[in-house]
């Protein structure tokens, strides 16, 4: 029987191994290539001795941390006023998650330049009931950057958490009321602790998937906001440096793994 | 829940009405702005007009963009889909030796950051002559679709009990037979899934298809392209063309799902 699965899982694995194995151990390798030829660590201390990369750095993670903590802040009331909808009243709400989820990055990332521009709704809105005199400058900055992408990563979060919500039995909390235990013992006691891992598994995802961002840094941070990603495309598509994109990328591939491997045994803990 | 504090009950009902507002404004501000006729952005727009739309359809570069776009997303989703769909019966259906690391290699592409896909395969395609070429970005974007349709098939083959493929090998039907006949028709509609799944997620593609694709053209990376430069309002027709090309290609796989009972355990 083993011989015969691999006959059906063979063509996709060579696929697999030619277009995305081998290129990304070639780029492995380039990190590690000294320009004569043999092995080098040179372009990682590269890397470490200038400042502008441990800059881009610093920042890539405190603007994921701050879209992490806004995706919390809004995603877990979400998902928990949505337990408590109607069936037909979730039904409409995953609906409403799911479909931005299916748009373009590209397309929601846009709207934000009409929605927080100069001129956008918000300024118009806030310079019409007379709480700023002036626009607020949201785009080309950190804090347009940091919107953009919670609201694009809002249903990575969202959509395990609710189904990790719908899970818990009802009955655990009936349990707890009967025992005498006041709402807000049932909710901190009982409710939010089932609920953690679940928080925790989305949180990182979240997380991994910022780390990584282009199109929203690229767009709504003008050239002002530098996150990985754009520097990794300046390093191959304006100054051809490779070695230096090869070992950058490695050092993100590698911090994102380790992230994504506390992921994994948080998700299994929130299944079981 | 029963008994919670009516004030903490609404202040949850108020974030979580709020963060659902959150996630559709972006989407409910560009549709209107795209048949505004004016140059500027402002909202609400100050006329409405198709201007938007004539300029994206009268423009060839546009519509070479969306040739390309849709050629490669084609060819692309059918392949991930042909491959994908083996790879994950075999996985589903046979004891397969490394299956782990097998099915993990299979996902891969979608939990390592785009870009450093994209970096990967810039260097690698460069190095084999591969780099702006056709080929190489319907290889790439076929890479980028494969973890859709294996995790979309493998917990429907799952699903499906393979007592009925073994009737119908013990009534004498061959392996090709019992696919078309028994096996495909039942999984029809996630297939159909996954295959939408994987045109749109290849329709979307800017990141690594910015990086390879050389002259070529697709619509996201020339939208990429022109917002980075300038604020044109074409891109709000564009934009509202793929948001109905999105809605309705999700509507077509809800109601092919939910019309299987299978609606549930494919989109949660």
């Amino acid at each position: 029987m083993t011989r015969s699965g691999y006959v059906f899982i063979a063509p996709l694995l060579l696929l697999m191994i030619a277009a995305f194995n081998v290129p990304l151990l070639y780029m492995l390798g380039i990190g590690f290539w000294a320009k004569g030829g043999g092995f080098t660590t040179e372009h990682y201390e590269a890397l470490a001795n200038a400042p502008v990369y441990l800059r881009v750095l610093a920042g890539t993670v405190r603007v994921s941390l701050i879209s992490t903590l806004a995706n919390v802040a809004l995603g877990y009331p979400l998902a928990y006023w949505m337990r408590g909808l109607s069936p037909k009243g979730q039904l409409i709400a995953v609906a409403l998650v799911i479909t931005p989820f299916w748009i373009s990055v590209l397309v929601r990332t846009y709207a934000w330049i009409v929605v927080l521009g100069n001129a956008g709704v918000v300024n118009t809105g806030l310079l019409w009931l007379g709480v700023i005199d002036e626009p607020i400058r949201f785009l080309y900055n950190e804090v347009g950057v940091t919107i953009g992408m919670a609201n694009v990563l809002l249903p990575f979060l969202v959509l395990p958490l609710f189904a990790a919500m719908l899970r818990i039995d009802n009955r655990l909390l009936q349990a707890a009321a009967s025992l005498g235990a006041p709402p807000r013992t049932i909710f901190w006691k009982v409710f939010f602790p089932l609920t953690v891992p679940a928080l925790g598994a989305g949180a990182l995802m979240v997380f991994i998937l910022s780390l990584g961002f282009y199109v929203t840094p690229a767009i709504l941070g003008g050239n002002r906001v530098t996150m990985i990603s754009n520097l990794l495309d300046k390093l191959i598509n304006e100054i051809p440096r490779w070695e230096q994109a090869s070992a950058l990328s490695t050092l993100l591939l590698l911090f994102t793994l380790a992230v994504f491997a506390i992921y994994r045994a948080l998700d299994r803990k929130s299944a079981a | 829940m029963s008994g919670q504090g009516a004030w903490s009950r609404r202040l949850i009902a108020f974030v979580g009405i709020v963060a659902l507002g959150f996630l559709v404004l972006p989407l409910l501000v560009v549709v209107p702005m795209s048949f505004s006729s004016a140059k500027a952005l402002t909202f609400p727009p100050p006329g409405y007009s198709l201007r938007w739309y004539e300029t994206f359809f009268g423009d060839s570069r546009w519509m070479e963009a969306m040739w390309v776009s849709t050629t490669v997303a084609a060819l692309s989703s059918v392949l991930a889909l042909v491959l994908g769909g083996l790879a994950a019966y075999g996985l589903r259906r046979f004891t397969v030796r490394g299956q782990g690391a097998v099915e993990a290699n299979f996902i891969a592409p979608l939990v390592v950051p785009a870009v450093i896909v994209a970096v990967a395969l810039y260097l690698g395609f460069a190095k084999v002559g591969l780099l702006g070429t056709y080929l190489g970005l319907v290889l790439a974007h076929t890479v980028l679709s494969v973890p859709l349709v294996i995790m979309v098939l493998g917990v429907a083959i799952r699903s499906f009990d393979v007592r009925i493929e073994q009737v119908s090998w013990s009534l004498g039907a061959s392996w090709f037979r019992t696919m078309r006949s028994v096996v495909l028709p039942n999984l029809a509609p996630s297939v159909f899934a996954a295959w939408i799944f994987a045109f749109i997620s290849s329709f979307d593609e800017v990141i690594v298809t910015n990086f390879i694709a050389g002259a070529y053209e697709t619509v996201p990376k020339r939208m990429f392209n022109e917002l980075i430069l300038e604020i044109n309002p074409t891109i709000t027709a564009v934009a509202t063309l793929l948001i109905a090309f999105t809605m309705l290609a999700l509507a077509a796989v809800a109601v092919m799902l939910h019309r299987a009972g299978r609606l549930k355990d494919t989109m949660l």
